[in-house]
């Protein structure tokens, strides 16, 4: 029962969460201040996103192969600016870094 | 090429991604003790692929509840910011198209249908698709996971757990557009590392993404 009561109590906070900024109208224009904070923020969670998962991957601190690997996904996004080939080679480098021992 | 065309062709990998980590979870639920309903139920009803490993890992090891409900909260208030920042190219939805669109707004979904909206376009077809496929590949992911246990072993091996942290790298390298942005994405990143090796990972992308913003307020007011 009690975990009935987590799944649904959880899916209830998760949902409040995402839809609250959306279905909620708020008067008026917001102050220019916090255009540019929230216009900033897109790029500050995709970073903390992409900065925790290089950091610990997978609940173990990483061994430097997700940095290197991270490195090789930005030079080739900077590079092609194509969102697909830099994925492809980030995952390509991670496999091969961590079947290098890293 | 078309929104909709779009988030299937640069979405595939995340697709195939949530797949095999949605066997994972449903692996990992059962395991730990979840029937075939409730791992289901859960992807179905929470729909957050972090927020759901840390539920299984909390219910495994009995924690109460309500600890497990808040850390849920503070794991997914970062869709608070994400929510606030599509809220501009949502707004001439109907209520009923934005609820639904608030459903299925993940991690993956805000990545992705913000860099469509960067690069200048205005509809809402990508983040549609993208997301609703998403939710597709996540939920029969964690029903084959739950249902025939074995599966992948090791996606580790072929490093498919790092794609969507590659998808976040990609983003924010063809995303930014000036000095401030690569301060603020620099920020976000180390503040959100330094926190999860510190064992915060609860609040980790919350407090970096809430923080780093305000690195651009230092930054442009330096310039005037």
């Amino acid at each position: 029962m009690s975990v009935w009561i987590a799944i649904v109590a959880s899916g209830i906070v998760t949902y409040f969460t995402r839809s609250l900024p959306l279905v909620v109208t708020m008067p008026g224009r917001a102050p220019a201040r916090l255009r540019r904070y929230l216009d900033a923020l897109p790029t500050a969670i995709i970073a903390a996103l992409a900065g925790a998962g290089i950091a610990v991957p997978d609940a173990q601190p990483t061994g430097g192969a997700e940095v290197l690997a991270a490195v090789v996904t930005l030079a080739v996004a900077a590079w092609r600016r194509n969102l697909l080939f830099a994925v492809i080679a980030g995952v390509a480098a991670v496999a091969a870094l961590r079947a290098a021992g890293l | 090429m078309t929104g909709r065309r779009a988030a299937l062709v640069e979405g595939w990998p995340i697709f195939v991604t949530a797949v095999v980590v949605g066997i994972a979870f449903g692996l990992t639920a059962r395991q730990a003790g979840l029937s075939i309903v409730e791992t289901s139920a859960m992807s179905v009803i929470v729909f957050a692929g972090a927020a759901q490993f840390v539920m299984v890992d909390l219910l495994r090891t009995g924690t109460p509840v309500p600890l497990i409900v808040l850390t849920v909260l503070l794991l997914n208030a970062r869709h608070l910011l994400m929510a606030a920042a599509i809220r501009p190219f949502v707004r001439a939805a109907s209520l009923p198209r934005r609820f639904g669109l608030a459903y299925v707004l993940t991690d993956e979904a805000f990545a992705m249908g913000i860099g469509w909206f960067r690069r200048g376009h205005r509809d809402l077809a990508y983040y549609a698709v993208f997301s609703t496929v998403l939710w597709c590949s996540w939920n029969v992911g964690t029903l084959l996971g739950a249902i025939f246990g074995a599966g992948v072993q090791d996606p580790q091996r072929f490093g498919i757990d790092f794609a969507i942290t590659a998808v976040f790298v990609a983003i924010v390298a063809i995303g930014v557009r000036h000095r401030a942005d690569v301060a603020v994405a620099l920020a976000a990143a180390l503040v959100a590392a330094a926190l999860r090796l510190a064992g915060a990972s609860a609040v980790a992308v919350v407090v970096a993404g809430a923080l780093a913003p305000l690195v651009a307020f230092a930054i442009r007011e330096e310039q005037r």
